[in-house]
């Protein structure tokens, strides 16, 4: 019967490669979506997997572009037992590379002090060299950088080139790959020259990175760390993770919501910083206290937080300078629920904490996908249903020849089933294949923009998918057909 | 043997109601060749497929061989059609899809068809002069052709009753007559009933069982 069912789609191309076009196309697009939270679970994974040290940094800080905090404290951190060796960083984002925006992908400078991350045992950038050398002691206070492979191709520079970012002149001593979105974003040199290209004071640090004696403590160690700091506050003066802020809940933006807001501003031709003040007030009890729920949510995915970062930072990066000068009443106003936290000045976090935050970001877009998917899903299963009716009512006399010679309503069920499922099949078996070959291809293309992955489950899951609607989609013509009398089906036909 | 027992079979066509039968009862004697013969709209085709169980009598008993088809369920009707009746229509009704083995072995094709009963299609096409056009779809066959490979397929599963709907109303005489033939030489070879509905008398032979229908009801058999 099935070898029939084949033949009468085969008899009726046109429309059964319409109605296979459309779950096709459905098909592939959710591989296609789906891949884009595979991709970033995937990259999210490789990438915290090469880390294994600790975080320290400002609380509800997303990323260590938008924390602040003393320089000191390193010192500290570093005289705690059981803490092997203590970076400095200093992250900030670089505006111009030879004179171009960076935009998309972002790039990062990432400052660190060459002599500390010798003692390392493990650097990401250093243990992810390709090419030159990694910077050492003789680079304190110089040009010299490190850059990915991305950027080197991007800007087409080697080894002994130099690159121009903003107005500064770096000269390229080393490229590494980590092979991670994630990583190949950053610009790594002196932390002075960082310090001094973004007007950071010497006091100000934007992350410590802790490697631990034992990298299986972890847990224990945070504890400590926390413990170690626990009632310290920060001083004042600490913006950028407020920018971060939602401004009505405290908590960190939902990255499609950020994405509204940001087209909300651009048609009201408001700056995000508009509003700023609005938004402090609401973060505020009567008291003029911080309010509990001003408590930044470490929770939020960062993802959301990078989404946040373009915006924050393609508008300048002067929140995140130290220039309490230049703070006005109502930028000053708006650090205080920060700078004021009674327990924990700082946040500690492992890399597990990192992936899993990006895992709750890649399972609100997940919901996101699936929205958009279920869409693509409705439209082609009505495809189905209208192919197959449309067949149904042509072949009445056929079911009525079927019936008159013993047929079953149950057999002409099951043809007009299998009819169906090997749409769905067929369906599902190009869909995955177009939308697997299509993540291949934008990676391919855009290898340091976007990855996407296309797993064997979510290839498997489609193809199972596909048929499930190709069955569903055949249902109804399939009992309609099924029931009606021989006569009454050869009469109308 | 063949009881029609009183009845009728009315239906609505738009907001009218038609009475295709109004109290028909005849016998059908077994091993049978016989004729339905009468004007159009007389009720023959309506009064054939009641004996095929494509349709069911809106009053009184048609029984087969001892059986009320009236006390058949689905799954009973539908093994009625599938083993004990072979139909042949006015316009062939093949599948397109399939070629002639395939349309002689569909009444099979939901249970899968055996070798032994794809040799049997074979042979059947062969004894109606088919066997060079076994691989032939209906479209590739002319009209005569088309209607031996239907009764082929009517007579392949050896049934108890070959119900004809006009089988020679699209036919040129020769091909008719050729129908004709071959459909007499498998009842006589399988001891089938056949009951033909036609217009066209030329083909009663002398032996044949005639039952005339006017306006629904038993003229003259």
């Amino acid at each position: 019967m099935l070898a029939f069912a084949l033949k009468n789609l085969f008899s009726r191309p046109v429309r059964s490669l319409l109605a296979l076009s459309g779950l096709t196309v459905a098909i592939a697009g959710m591989v296609g979506l789906f891949s884009v939270a595979r991709g970033i679970e995937s990259t999210v994974t490789q990438t915290f997997n090469k880390i294994p040290g600790l975080l320290v940094m400002q609380p509800g800080a997303p990323i260590p572009l938008f924390s602040r905090i003393p320089t000191a404290w390193g010192q500290e951190l570093a005289a705690i037992p059981g803490v092997h060796a203590v970076t400095t960083e200093v992250w900030v984002r670089a505006h111009l590379i030879n004179g171009k925006p960076t935009i998309s992908p972002p790039r990062f400078l990432f400052g660190m002090d060459p002599e500390q991350a010798g003692n390392l045992e493990h650097s990401v950038y250093r243990d992810s060299l390709e090419s030159g050398r990694f910077l050492n002691s003789s680079d304190r206070h110089s040009n010299h950088a490190v850059i990915s492979r991305a950027i080197a191709d991007e800007f087409h520079k080697n080894v002994g080139d130099t690159l121009q970012v903003d107005s500064h002149l770096l000269e390229i001593v080393g490229i590494y790959n980590a092979h991670s979105l994630l990583l190949d974003v950053a610009i790594v040199f002196d932390i002075d020259q960082v310090r001094q290209m973004s007007r950071i004071g010497p006091d100000t640090a934007s992350c410590f990175y802790v490697e631990l004696d034992n990298p299986s403590d972890q847990e224990r160690m945070v504890e400590t760390i926390k413990d170690h700091f626990r009632g310290r506050e920060l001083p004042p003066w600490q913006p950028t993770a407020m920018l971060a802020l939602d401004s009505s809940t405290g908590t960190l933006n939902n990255p499609v919501e950020t994405f509204i807001k940001q087209i909300g501003s651009l048609l009201s031709g408001k700056s995000q910083s508009d509003d700023s003040p609005q938004r402090y007030t609401r973060q505020r009890t009567p008291t003029g206290t911080p309010s509990p729920d001003t408590k930044p949510d470490t929770n939020t995915p960062p993802g959301t937080n990078t989404a946040t970062a373009a915006t924050a930072t393609s508008d300048d990066s002067a929140p995140q300078v130290d220039q309490p000068e230049v703070a006005g009443s109502d930028r000053q106003a708006t650090t205080e629920p920060a700078a004021t936290s009674p327990e924990l000045p700082i946040e500690v976090r492992t890399a597990s904490d990192w992936a899993d935050q990006f895992k709750r970001f890649s399972a609100d877009l997940e919901l996101f996908l699936t929205i958009m998917t279920s869409i693509g899903v409705v439209i082609s299963v009505l495809g189905i249903v209208n192919t197959m009716l449309m067949s149904v009512t042509e072949r009445f006399i056929e079911f009525g020849i079927l019936k008159a010679n013993g047929w079953s309503n149950l057999h002409v069920l099951l043809l007009i089933g299998y009819e169906s499922a090997l749409l769905g099949v067929s369906g599902g078996v190009l869909g995955s294949t177009l939308g697997w070959w299509a993540t291949l291809l934008i990676n391919a293309r855009w290898p340091d923009r976007i990855h996407l992955y296309a797993s064997p489950g979510l290839l498997l899951f489609a193809l199972l998918f596909s048929t499930l609607l190709g069955v569903i989609g055949g249902l109804y013509p399939a009992w309609w057909a099924a029931r009606m009398l021989p006569m009454e089906a050869i009469r109308r036909g | 043997m063949i009881e029609i027992q009183n009845v009728t079979r009315t239906y609505q066509r738009g907001s009218a109601e038609v009475r295709a039968l109004r109290g028909l009862s005849c016998r059908i004697p077994p091993a049978a060749f016989a004729f339905i013969v009468g004007p159009s709209g007389s009720g023959k085709s309506t009064l054939l497929y009641l004996l095929g169980a494509l349709d069911q009598p809106t009053s009184g008993e048609i029984i087969v061989d001892g059986r009320a088809l009236s006390q058949f369920t689905r799954a009973q009707r539908d093994a009625y059609r599938r083993d004990d009746i072979g139909f042949v229509f006015q316009n062939f009704n093949l599948l397109a899809n399939l070629n002639a083995v395939e349309n002689v072995l569909v009444p099979y094709l939901p249970l899968g068809t055996t070798r032994q009963k794809r040799a049997a299609a074979e042979l059947l096409l062969q004894r109606v002069g088919l066997g060079a056009r076994l691989d032939h779809r209906p479209n590739q066959l002319s009209g005569g052709e088309q209607q031996r490979v239907a009764v082929a397929r009517a007579l392949l599963k050896q049934p108890k009753l070959v119900l004809a709907d006009e089988p020679t109303g699209e036919l040129d005489s020769d091909s008719g007559a050729e129908v004709y033939r071959y459909l007499r030489e498998l009842q006589a070879e399988h001891r089938s009933t056949v009951v033909i509905v036609t217009h066209d008398r030329s083909h009663i032979g002398p032996d044949d069982f005639v039952l005339t229908v006017r306006d629904g009801k038993l003229v003259e058999s």
